[in-house]
């Protein structure tokens, strides 16, 4: 074992597109969230 | 029930029990029994994942808090996709790199034995003991609605359980889960497709909405900050974010569900699908119970929905008390129905004064209900000290099986058996496999063959099986021991989550000094439930930033003792 298997692998290197859609859906998910709460106020 | 209902909710459990055990059948090495020889596909993993978290209560209480409270809880789910993407950043490569059985294993490479030691017991000590509660807790709010007898239903969960636990080990529980899950989400969604067509003919879902929305109910974002107040959009991201980083990312009867990945890849994914799923499925459980709710505007709702101790008040010299409240109740709910109406008709002519007139109505008529209601639960308390007093867990399956045809009403139970049981068995198998790893195989059998491991992994199964069910059978004597286990738990994980993320992120932090900060913090933790009205969801990130700040405080106090020190570079 090095002390490279023990430290985490830099952050966002690969993979950003899946990470950024996860986040996405969140950041849509919470707008439409909102407009349903103030337009049924 | 009918014997449609009993054929539908047997069968169903029946075939994914065997099912589950006749596909694991051949397990027969350690890296089988407690990783599922790393052959899991994203999409299992991501259902193992999602069916681990989703516990019968999930669907007994979620429609209920709706029902009550609205859809505000929805933000609590907010910061898991956030936890899903740093988990999968973080989390996920180094658990492979090394090859580790339980996320504990990981502390001893980079602290030392006596800090994976205290994460695992800290998780075995409440893990253990919440999981006779996720047997006991929808097993009297079965008893109460159906009849059944209360220690029949949580022998035959446990009992069910360890069979196919014991049998397929962790290649089980995710077969079975898949199934389960499947039972779960479609049963949800034909109960939300069937709550609509039960409401009066002139009532369409958008006009249920405009009802749902007027008397509160789509409370779904809260912008307002406020520290002590559990759902609000801050709360959520933030204190939802690292709850879920310390449950997915540190608790092993999720970290157990994706080191069973065919590749880092394939486990990525599972927990991605997982940030992506999650938030709309607790959406659709919520709008089940909002849907439920706008039901009862049109048809009239028990005054107390735990019918098994409503009988015991009318049983009893409250009776006329009671019955007076229920005279209340039955005239506020008409009041409410005329106010409905109204404002569907307002609604539908758009007449917005009409709506607003109609629906103030509604709201008065709503603080008569809820305070019949409350006195209601007085009078329930007068007469069974220490029950508790909280129904909504009772509204969703108090509808069904009043409300839903024959054949459904099966399907339904199934959902909530499978939830059970889904949740359950990841908790027995994550038990089993930290015992097994961080405990037995570590400290007191190192250099025993791989069967022996494996046989040793059975029996504690059923060793923890026959904890959980022991501890849900004395909970039926101790009611309150339920909230206080509940609360124990929630206080653990901002600790074991502070250790990781010192481990992970602090390069510099040392063994000895991360012990003795975990040890503080937990009693601090402790202090401020005692002491503090804060919210339970700011544990985790006031116990984690304890742990790494107290570690750099007491670091230079303690002699250093790493072993990742001897590691080469």
């Amino acid at each position: 074992m090095t002390k490279g298997d023990i430290d985490p692998p830099p952050f966002f290197k690969k993979w950003s597109s899946m990470y950024w859609l996860v986040l996405a859906v969140l950041a849509v998910l919470i707008v439409v969230f909102y407009l349903i709460t103030v337009s049924y106020r | 029930m009918s014997q449609l209902d009993w054929a539908v909710l047997i069968g169903t459990i029946a075939f994914i029990v065997l099912y589950g055990v006749w596909k694991t059948r051949k397990t027969r090495n350690m890296s089988g029994y407690l990783k599922a020889d790393n052959t899991e596909r994203w999409w299992m993993m991501g259902l193992a994942i999602m069916a681990t978290q989703a516990s019968a209560i999930t669907f007994l209480s979620t429609p209920g808090q709706a029902f009550e409270d609205g859809m505000r809880f929805i933000q609590f789910y907010f910061g898991l996709p956030l936890a899903m993407v740093v988990l999968s950043a973080t989390a996920i490569p180094i658990y492979y790199r090394l090859k580790v059985y339980t996320a504990y294993e990981y502390l001893e490479s980079r602290f030392d034995l006596k800090t994976r030691s205290l994460a695992a017991m800290l998780f075995l000590l409440q893990r253990g003991l919440s999981t006779g509660i996720t047997i006991y807790a929808p097993a009297i709010i079965l008893s109460a609605i159906l009849g059944w007898n209360l220690t029949g239903t949580i022998l035959f969960i446990g009992v069910v359980v360890i069979f196919y636990t014991v049998v397929g080990g962790a290649k089980a529980v995710s077969q079975t889960q898949r199934l389960q899950m499947a039972v779960m989400l479609g049963g949800m969604l034909v109960a939300a497709v069937v709550v609509v067509r039960l409401l009066p003919e002139q009532v369409s879902f958008p006009d249920a909405m405009v009802v749902a929305g007027k008397l509160g109910k789509l409370n779904l974002v809260d912008l307002s900050f406020n520290p002590n107040d559990r759902y609000n959009l801050w709360s959520g991201l933030i204190g939802g974010f690292f709850l879920a980083l310390s449950y997915f990312g540190t608790d092993q009867s999720q970290v157990g569900r994706y080191l069973g990945g065919e590749t880092i890849a394939q486990s990525r994914l599972g927990l991605l699908m997982n940030g992506l799923v999650k938030v709309p499925m607790q959406f659709l459980i919520l709008m089940v119970g909002v849907l439920v709710f706008v039901f009862y505007q049109f048809h009239q709702p028990p005054l107390y929905f735990n019918q098994q101790q409503a009988a015991k008040v009318m049983a009893s010299e409250a009776a006329p008390a009671w019955r007076q409240l229920e005279q209340e109740s039955t005239t506020a709910f008409e009041q409410k129905r005329a106010a409905a109406l109204a404002m569907i008709q307002g609604y539908k002519a758009g007449d917005d004064a009409a709506v607003e007139t109609a629906a103030q109505q509604a709201q008065q008529a709503e603080v008569v209900r809820k305070e019949a209601r409350l006195q209601a639960q007085e009078l329930v308390k007068s007469q069974n000290n220490g029950v508790n007093l909280k129904d909504t867990d009772y509204v969703f399956l108090t509808f069904v099986t009043q409300q839903l045809p024959t054949g459904l009403v099966g399907l339904l139970l199934a959902v909530v058996l499978c939830a059970a049981m889904g949740s359950t068995a990841s908790a027995f198998n994550s038990l089993a496999s930290t015992t097994v790893v961080d405990v037995y195989k570590r400290s007191l059998r190192p250099n025993a063959s791989d069967n022996h491991y494996v046989q040793a992994s059975r029996w504690f199964t059923v060793g923890w099986g026959a904890v959980s069910i022991l501890f849900a059978l004395f909970a039926q004597q101790l009611e309150n021991l339920i909230q206080a286990v509940n609360i124990l738990g929630s206080l653990f994980y901002g600790t074991i989550l502070g250790v990781f993320i010192a481990a992970f992120y602090f390069k510099t932090l040392k063994g000895n000094a991360v012990f003795w900060a975990a040890v503080l913090t937990q009693a601090i933790i402790f202090l401020l439930y005692y002491f503090t009205p804060i919210a339970y969801l700011w544990y985790n990130l006031i116990g984690c930033a304890l742990v790494v700040g107290l570690g750099y405080l007491l670091q230079p106090l303690l002699p250093p003792n790493n072993t990742s020190a001897a590691l080469t570079d």
